[in-house]
């Protein structure tokens, strides 16, 4: 069983990457008491020391406890340390690697998934661990009124998937008919797994009952986790302070029970200025800098004693895109020039992209090419290359398309209606309002009367879903590592294909290939097949531009230099909770 | 008097529907919802958002959810939270002490400078530091509070005397009861200090102003001229005929308690309602926006009130009856 799940890791692992080899490679055996097989950080470079407290800062409160129920990152960050899935990510990475469940297998046909709990693996009040608890949680994901995002993900093509508990270590998933991709199924299959001892009776009470549990405002010792840490107390808008859960299921390469932190202590701070006046005063541990802070940190790490990372790029898109909508009450002819590909890549020709890097971003950001970051190392197409900024080329393309500019230095299309559009982003967002007016800026140079305003957000997305009724905007995505997770906005079926949404049947060519790459991504086992289908639509997006991106942001982690075992992974994470620890004094 | 109280509190009934009656339509009025942050992930399924939206009752019309409102909270259940899955009386109680803790630290702070400051500087008009007061005084009306929180924060951290922002230090649950007080006070000193300078200096000025007007009043003339000196002159005829008007601004400080400090709470991390009303409107998280009114409406209303009592108390020439 463990030969077949390291077979199957040595699958998924890409070329090149030398950190994903190591951690497949065989690692050593060791044992905990009760646990005979526990699970071996193979990652961390270091073996680290015993004890501390590490301090960090966001910006937000949780919003609850509930590991199923959580939607926003304040509080993933917090639940994260407690409550562990099946299956985990690698950070570096991003290959999916055993967690909870030492290996699994899969059926000839591919739709049969049985998974093995580790033996002896036990809650953080000391309950055992087993597939009941695996049942209980898929079961509360399916019960109408709980609120979670994993079970659109665990639904394939409006059938849900099914389970069987064999014994107190195994349980069988099994996917319908049309089975998603070896990849994406393990990614899905990732979520936290909750304690029925615990929930039960919540989940019993219904649906709203079990979302409302484990709130803010519950006891803390009534929550228990299977991860590194457990839940000492919450302080509304100050802190969350978690402990060192004892009974954790891994060890280091030299047997050593992980974590190494005494405690984990997240503050809760108004907003970037003072996260940064924390770190710099030495309350906090980490800072996740600004670009723009970048090269003023740099020059204050000695001072401070701390280290600013040269961190790789987000998965974030931020991007421009037009309304072509034939039904969006706007005029018709702003439709007809959004709707021509000649007009929109000669915007893109205009986009003076390093500008945007320099001014909005310091130098810390990349340009851009598609709808995959090149942070994300595991699909991004490296054959793209960026639309230069050129304004003759950009002329050269609107006049092939019937577009003249007149003596007066305005533009107008074949029919001599003046090009003038506005542009809107949400209000409050200070790199996308930079973006605008230099945006703004560069399509005025082509005789273009755009216009440039903001917006709050909720009416922004009421405009952009709802009502249709908006020329030009200036948005972002964060997106995961799997780009074809993303249907609700690529389909041409989807409701969040924002330039032209819901569509009966493509409307564009091109869009009908989108949709068809997507079935693909969404049914190939072949990881490399699926990196070429990937590879595929990005140029296809690249080609058609229904988005007009903007540079692929870099991150910069600043960490203290007392802080051991930092490597940095895919969007600029720093390393991993359960294998932080103190080089030498700590707080206690 | 009772009777005046009763009529007044009596007269809560209709301010309070009708103050809630049109929050509650202007929040459905301006465009968007709750859910617009989810809608606009791209893994998310649109019929799950339409889910939520029935989970929440969003998809009801209008007036049904209002009913629905009000008559939770003529029950006293001020409904839960879209976003913190917990009813919104503990999410506002759980903040509710820490902003009043604050403001009356602030309120008691800034009368007790602002008083005698103010005497002194109508007694000794145009003097040296009378001048020199009312320049500070200016200083700190027409200094906002989010400019003098962050001065004081950046003070903080280049003479790390004083803790960055927050209001318990980590180590607070800890700590023996009055090391609880000391760290909350040490934590106090920059949002009180803030606080209590612009509000002192708007009070100064008014005492001073007040005081002047009455020393010129002819029962001073006359006072002084029957040979009174002129320490009882000033604290026992002028400053007490002074001070009605300050007892209304008293009223309404009062009526500010929960709301004065919104904005200085969002700059130096101050863990009370003004941040979590402000993040709650921008989100619309529509049921703590309803309760942080309501809550804003009862303060006001009552703090108008007390200030009138006050003002019959202080002053026997007011009577309501």
């Amino acid at each position: 069983m463990r030969r077949s799940a390291l077979a199957l890791l040595v699958a998924f692992v890409l070329a090149g990457t030398t950190a994903a080899l190591s951690a497949a490679a065989p690692a050593p055996r060791f044992s905990l008491p009760g646990i005979p097989n526990p699970g071996v950080n193979m990652r961390a470079p270091e073996i680290g020391k015993y004890g501390g407290t590490y301090i960090i800062s966001q910006i937000s409160d949780p919003r609850t406890f509930n590991p199923i129920v959580v939607q926003d990152t304040a509080s993933g960050a917090v639940t994260g340390a407690f409550a562990d899935g099946l299956v985990e990510q690698n950070y570096i990475t991003g290959e999916i690697e055993p967690s909870l469940a030492e290996s699994w297998s899969v059926s000839p046909d591919g739709r049969t998934w049985t998974f093995t709990l580790r033996e002896g693996i036990v809650w953080s009040d000391g309950q055992p661990l087993t597939t009941a608890d695996v049942e209980f949680t898929a079961k509360a994901i399916f019960t109408p009124g709980v609120d979670n995002s994993f079970r659109n993900l665990l639904t394939f093509r409006g059938e849900p998937v099914r389970w069987r508990v064999l014994d107190r270590r195994r349980i069988q998933f099994m996917t319908p008919r049309n089975q998603p991709p070896v990849g994406l199924f393990l990614r899905f299959i990732g979520f936290p797994i909750v304690p029925k001892h615990k929930l039960e009776a919540a989940l019993n009470a219904g649906g709203q009952q079990f979302t409302q549990s484990w709130g803010i405002n519950a006891n803390p010792r009534d929550i228990v986790g299977s991860g590194p840490f457990i839940l000492q107390s919450y302080t509304p808008g100050q802190r969350v302070i978690l402990l060192r859960n004892p009974r954790f299921w891994k060890v280091d390469r030299q047997g050593q029970r992980l974590p190494y932190l005494t405690r984990y202590v997240i503050l809760v701070v108004p907003n970037t200025e003072a996260a940064r006046l924390k770190f710099l005063a030495r309350e906090t541990d980490a800072y996740g800098a600004r670009p723009r802070e970048f090269a003023e940190l740099k020059a204050l790490e000695r001072q401070h004693n701390f280290t600013i990372y040269d961190g790789p790029e987000t998965f974030t898109r931020e991007f421009l895109v037009f309304n072509q909508n034939p039904n969006a009450p706007i005029s018709k002819t702003k439709v007809a020039w959004f709707s021509d590909v000649r007009f929109r890549r000669a915007l893109a020709h205009a986009i003076d992209q390093q500008t945007i890097i320099n001014q909005v971003y310091a130098g810390r950001a990349t340009p851009p090419t598609s709808d995959v970051s090149v942070g994300n190392t595991l699909y991004y197409n490296r054959n793209l290359r960026p639309y230069p900024y050129d304004l003759n080329r950009a002329q050269q393309l609107l006049a092939e398309a019937g577009y003249r500019k007149g003596p007066d230095g305005v533009l107008r299309d074949s029919q001599g209606n003046v090009v003038e559009f506005t542009i809107v982003t949400n209000a409050g967002n200070q790199d996308r309002e930079a973006i605008g007016n230099i945006v703004r800026q560069d399509f005025v140079k082509l005789g273009i009367r755009a216009t440039f305003t903001t917006e709050a957000f909720p009416s922004l997305v009421s405009k952009l879903t709802g009502t249709y009724n908006w020329e030009a905007i200036i948005i972002g995505f964060t997106g995961g590592i799997e780009p074809c997770t993303a249907r609700n906005l690529w389909l041409s079926s989807g409701d969040l294909h924002m330039w032209n949404p819901n569509q009966k049947q493509p409307a564009t060519a091109w869009e009908a290939e989108v949709d068809r790459l997507f079935e693909q991504c969404g049914t190939e086992v072949d990881q490399n097949k699926r990196k070429a289908i990937l590879a595929r639509f990005q140029e296809v997006v690249y080609e058609n531009l229904p988005m007009l991106y903007f540079p692929y942001v870099k991150t910069q982690p600043a960490l203290r230099n007392t802080i051991g075992n930092v490597k940095l992974g895919l969007q600029g994470v720093t390393g991993e909770l359960e294998t932080r620890y103190f080089k030498g004094a700590y707080r206690p | 008097m009772l009777r005046y109280i009763a009529r007044r509190l009596l007269h809560m009934v209709p301010l309070l529907f009708g103050v809630t009656l049109i929050s509650f339509i202007v929040i459905h009025l301006s465009p968007g919802d709750f859910l617009a942050e989810i809608r606009l992930n791209p893994v998310v399924d649109p019929a799950v958002v339409e889910e939520m939206r029935r989970n929440l009752g969003l998809d009801q019309p209008v007036y049904i959810q209002y009913l629905k409102w009000l008559w939770a909270v003529l029950h006293f259940d001020f409904g839960y939270s879209f976003a913190y899955h917990v009813p919104v009386a503990w999410l506002l109680g759980s903040r509710l002490l820490n902003t009043l803790l604050l403001n009356l630290g602030a309120l008691v702070l800034a009368w007790l400078i602002a008083i005698p400051i103010g005497i002194h500087a109508a007694t000794r008009q145009y003097s040296w530091s009378d001048n020199a007061l009312s320049m500070v005084a200016y200083l700190g009306i027409s200094t906002p509070t989010f400019f003098s929180g962050l001065l004081l924060l950046y003070l903080a951290f280049v003479t790390g005397w004083l803790p960055i922002g927050g209001m318990t230090s980590i180590e607070y649950d800890t700590l023996p009861w009055y090391g609880k007080v000391l760290d909350v006070a040490r934590h106090m000193v920059v949002p009180a200090t803030v606080l209590a300078f612009g509000a002192a200096a708007g009070l100064m000025r008014q005492m001073r102003a007040n005081l002047l007007e009455v020393l010129r009043q002819d029962y001073v003339r006359t006072a002084r001229a029957k040979g009174l000196a002129e320490r009882p002159v000033t604290y026992k005829h002028a400053v007490r005929n002074a001070i009605n008007p300050l007892i209304t601004i008293f009223g309404f400080e009062i009526g500010a308690l929960l709301s004065g400090s919104a904005i200085l709470e969002n700059v130096v991390g101050w863990p009370g309602l003004g941040q979590l009303i402000l993040e709650s409107v921008v989100r619309k998280d529509l049921y703590v926006v309803m309760g942080a009114l309501l809550l804003g409406s009862v303060t006001l209303i009552l703090g108008n009130l007390i200030a009138d009592i006050l003002l019959a108390v202080a002053d026997p020439r007011i009577r309501y009856d």
